[in-house]
C-alpha cells in the first residue's frame, strides 16, 4: 500500500472511505454506495483521470479495485504504488 | 496610445490569462468572492478538473462556513425525463456558488405530471423553482427511427402530441403551484441517430421535430406568467458533442459527460441567479482604446479608428453593445481622463460613431481619479456602487478601481479590445429574465443632478499606488533610447508642457551640449515592463551653466495620476544641484489638448514670471531639493 497510488486514492476519494481501507475492501460487493449509479459516475472519473476510454466488456469487469488495476495496466497505463 | 510595441505585448498577456482565468471559473469567480479562499480554491478545482471527488470535497467545505455565509436558501425542484441522480452533487456545488443554501428534489424519473399533482404549494416567500428537463429520447422517441415510426404524417401527429403534453404541463402547474416559477427546458439536438443527411431535409424528422417542440416552449413562456425557458437547446449547441456521451446514456440514461455535467449546472446555476440576485443597473466605460481605437488627445480625431472595417469595426460592436444594453434598461456612465472639448469633438465628428453624448446619464470627462468620478456618479444617480459595473481598457485603472471600490464589478480582464467584447457577450452582470417597459425608458428618467462633492479617499489612494509596485529607472538620453524618445515627442499631446517636435537629430543635439540634462524615465509595475513613459530635456542657459532652462518635459498617457512626473522631476533637481545650478527656468505653452499641465510647475512650486505671448514662464531660485515619490522605489539608488 503506498500514498502514491493514484487508483486507490481516487477511490477513497471517490465513495469518501477512510485511508486505512484495505484494498480487499475496494469492491462492489463490500461497499453498498458502489451501486449501478456510482459505477456510471466512476467510470466516467476513472475515463477522465487516466485518459482512457473502456469497451463494454471491459466495463462489466470494473467491480474492484483488483479489477480495475489490471484493466488499466493492460491498457498501458503506468500505476504507482 | 504611443507606444505600440508595449501595448501589444501587453494585450497578448492579457489575452492568455484571461483565457486562464475564464476556462478554471468564468463568472464563478465573481460569484463566490466573499467565501473564505480555502473554499475557493476548493471550487476551482472541483470545476476545473470536473471530478466527483473534488466536487464532494468543495460540498463538504462549504458547509462547513455559517449559514449567513452560505448564501439565501434556495429550493429546486427538478422533473426530468432522462436521469439526474448521479450528477445531484454537481447540480448542488452549482446553486450553492450562486451562491444560495440549496434544497434540490428530484421528483421521480419521466414522472412529470405526476409529481406535479401529488405537490404541495409553496409558501410565496419560499424561493423556489422548478424546472422541466426533457429530450425527444424519451417524449417523441420515434422521431430518432422515422421510417419505422410513420414517417411523415403519423411522426407529425406524434410531435403535436408532445406539443400538447408540454402546453397540459403548464397548466398543471398553474393549477398546483401558482406563484412558484417554472423552467421548462428547449429540447437538445439529438446526438445520437442514422443518417443525419436525410433527417435534415424533413420538418417531421428528429431535427425538425425538435425545432417544432422548442419553438411551442418558447411560445409558452412568452404567454404565461411565471413561465420561462431554460435553453438547453442553446446551451448543448454551444458546447458541441463534448458535453454528451452515448455510454453513460444507454448504462444509465444520464447523457452527460463529466466535463458537461459540470458546465451544465454552473449553467443551470446562472439561469436560476436572476430569481434572487438583482442584476447590475449601471455600466461605467472609458472612452479611449474602448469606445474607439486609439487615444483622441494624442492621436486626434483623424487617427481614431472606429468603422466597419478591422479593427475598427470591433470598437464599433462594442458601441452597439452598449447601446442595446442601454435600451434594455441598464443606464451608462462616462468615465474618461481626456479634455471634454476632445472628447465632444470625437462624438460630434466621428463618422461612425454610434453612442451620442446624451446616451451616458452621467459624463466624467476630466482628470480626477476615476474612482473618485465613479463615486460621485453613484451619488448623482442615487445607486448604491454595487449596481456599478466597470469597463476599462487599462489595467491600472481596472485595478485601482478593484481595490477602492471592491463592491464595483469588474467587466473585463484585458484591455484588447475583442476581450472587451467578449466580456460584453459573457457577462452575466445584466442577466435578467423578463425586461418591462420601465426598463426600456429607464434612461430618460435618470435627469441627473450636477451637484457634486468629492471625498477625498486620499489614504486609500496612497495604498493602491504603493501595490503597483512601481520601479523607476532613470537614463540619460543615448543612442539606445533615443529613438524613443524622438517618437514620444513627435506624438505626446497631453501631458507635455511645450509640445517642441524636435527631430531625433536635434535631440542628439541638445543631449550632447555641455551642461545639459536629458532624461527619459523608465518605468515597471506589476503589470510589467512599461518602457520608456516620461522624458525631460533642459539646457544649459545664456549665462553658462549656472542656468538651466527646461526644453522638454512629457509623460505617457499610459503612466498619468502616477506620480512618475514628480519622481522624473526629483532626478532632475538632484542632476541640477549636483551641476551647482543656480536657477531654472521653464514654460508653459498652452495648447487645446495639454491643459491636464497648466498648473504643474505651480504644483511643483517654481514661480510664475512675466508672461510671454507664447506661454507661461516659471523659474526656479535657489534649486531647493525635490522629493521622490515614496510609493515609486528608485533603481538607480536614492536621488
Amino acid at each position: 500500500m503506498s500514498d502514491h497510488d493514484e487508483l486507490r486514492n481516487l477511490l477513497i476519494d471517490f465513495f469518501g472511505l477512510s485511508s486505512a481501507v484495505q484494498n480487499e475492501e475496494l469492491s462492489q460487493s463490500s461497499l453498498p454506495a458502489w451501486d449501478s449509479l456510482a459505477m456510471v459516475q466512476l467510470i466516467g472519473e476513472l475515463q477522465s483521470t487516466f485518459g482512457v476510454e473502456f469497451d463494454l466488456d471491459q466495463i462489466q469487469a470494473l467491480r474492484s479495485y483488483s479489477e480495475i488495476r489490471e484493466c488499466l495496466s493492460r491498457k498501458g497505463v503506468n500505476l504507482a504504488g | 496610445m504611443n507606444d505600440t510595441g508595449s501595448v501589444a505585448e501587453g494585450s497578448a498577456a492579457g489575452l492568455s490569462n484571461s483565457k486562464a482565468r475564464s476556462k478554471s471559473s468564468g463568472p464563478v469567480h465573481w460569484w463566490i468572492r466573499d467565501f473564505p479562499a480555502r473554499q475557493r480554491e476548493a471550487i476551482s478545482e472541483a470545476i476545473t478538473t470536473g471530478s466527483l471527488a473534488k466536487v464532494r470535497r468543495a460540498l463538504r467545505l462549504i458547509q462547513e462556513l455559517a449559514v449567513e455565509q452560505q448564501g439565501p436558501p434556495l429550493t429546486v425542484e427538478l422533473l426530468s425525463t432522462y436521469n439526474l441522480e448521479p450528477i445531484l452533487p454537481v447540480l448542488e456545488l452549482g446553486l450553492k456558488c450562486l451562491p444560495t443554501c440549496p434544497k434540490v428534489e428530484l421528483a421521480p424519473l419521466n414522472d412529470l405530471e405526476g409529481h406535479i399533482v401529488r405537490s404541495v404549494p409553496r409558501r410565496a416567500d419560499e424561493a423556489s423553482a422548478r424546472i422541466v428537463l426533457w429530450r425527444i429520447e424519451e417524449i417523441l422517441p420515434g422521431v430518432l427511427f422515422p421510417l419505422s415510426s410513420g414517417f411523415p404524417e403519423q411522426l407529425t401527429a406524434q410531435v403535436d402530441e408532445a406539443i400538447s403534453r408540454a402546453e397540459g404541463i403548464v397548466h398543471l402547474h398553474q393549477r398546483h403551484a401558482p406563484g412558484t416559477p417554472l423552467f421548462l427546458s428547449t429540447a437538445p439536438f439529438p446526438l445520437h441517430f442514422a443518417n443525419p443527411v436525410f433527417a435534415a431535409q424533413h420538418s417531421s424528422g428528429p431535427l425538425g421535430a425538435v425545432e417544432r417542440f422548442n419553438r411551442h416552449v418558447r411560445e409558452l413562456a412568452a404567454t404565461h406568467q411565471s413561465v420561462y425557458v431554460l435553453d438547453v437547446c442553446a446551451w448543448a449547441a454551444a458546447l458541441g458533442k463534448s458535453y454528451s456521451d452515448s455510454l453513460f446514456d444507454l448504462m444509465a440514461r444520464q447523457p452527460l459527460t463529466p466535463e458537461g455535467q459540470m458546465a451544465f449546472a454552473l449553467f443551470l446555476a446562472r439561469s436560476l441567479r436572476p430569481l434572487i440576485f438583482p442584476r447590475r443597473k449601471v455600466l461605467a466605460v472609458d472612452l479611449d482604446n474602448t469606445l474607439w481605437g486609439g487615444v483622441v488627445g494624442e492621436d486626434g480625431i483623424a487617427g481614431l479608428q472606429l468603422g466597419h472595417d478591422f479593427p475598427g469595426n470591433v470598437h464599433l460592436r462594442i458601441q452597439r453593445e452598449l447601446l442595446e444594453l442601454r435600451n434594455r434598461g441598464a443606464l451608462l456612465v462616462l468615465l474618461s481622463k481626456n479634455n471634454e472639448a476632445d472628447a465632444r469633438l470625437a462624438f460630434d465628428s466621428l463618422p461612425d460613431m454610434l453612442l451620442k453624448w446624451d446616451d451616458f446619464a452621467v459624463r466624467k470627462v476630466n482628470w480626477e481619479h476615476k474612482h473618485e468620478n465613479l463615486r460621485a456618479a453613484s451619488r448623482e444617480l442615487g445607486l448604491g456602487l454595487d449596481s456599478f459595473v466597470f469597463l476599462d481598457d487599462s489595467d491600472y485603472e481596472r485595478e485601482q478601481m478593484r481595490q477602492l471600490i471592491p463592491e464595483i464589478q469588474i467587466l473585463n480582464e484585458s484591455g484588447d479590445a475583442l476581450q472587451i467584447l467578449r466580456a460584453l457577450w459573457e457577462t452575466d452582470a445584466f442577466d435578467s429574465l423578463a425586461i418591462s417597459d420601465e426598463d426600456r425608458m429607464r434612461h430618460r428618467d435618470y435627469s441627473v443632478r450636477a451637484a457634486r462633492d468629492v471625498q477625498g479617499h486620499e489614504n486609500d489612494l496612497q495604498a493602491f499606488l504603493e501595490s503597483l509596485e512601481m520601479e523607476v529607472a532613470i537614463e540619460q538620453v543615448n543612442p539606445s533610447n533615443l529613438e524613443r524618445v524622438a517618437t514620444m515627442l513627435g506624438k505626446t499631446n497631453q501631458f507635455n508642457l511645450t509640445t517642441r517636435r524636435h527631430s531625433r537629430a536635434e535631440v542628439q543635439q541638445l543631449a550632447s551640449q555641455p551642461g545639459s540634462v536629458a532624461l527619459a524615465l523608465r518605468l515597471r509595475d506589476k503589470f510589467g515592463d512599461q518602457g520608456i513613459v516620461a522624458v525631460l530635456l533642459a539646457q544649459s542657459g545664456q549665462n553658462g551653466q549656472a542656468s538651466l532652462t527646461i526644453d522638454t518635459f512629457l509623460v505617457s498617457c499610459r503612466a498619468l495620476g502616477r506620480g512618475v512626473e514628480d519622481a522624473l522631476w526629483a532626478a532632475l533637481i538632484a542632476r541640477a544641484r549636483e551641476q551647482k545650478v543656480q536657477k531654472l527656468e521653464a514654460i508653459y505653452i498652452p495648447t487645446p489638448k495639454n491643459t491636464i499641465v497648466a498648473e504643474l510647475y505651480d504644483r511643483l512650486g517654481l514661480r510664475r514670471v512675466e508672461g510671454s505671448s507664447s506661454g507661461t514662464r516659471y523659474v526656479l531660485e535657489p534649486v531647493a531639493p525635490a522629493t521622490w515619490p515614496a510609493w515609486i522605489s528608485n533603481k538607480n539608488g536614492n536621488e
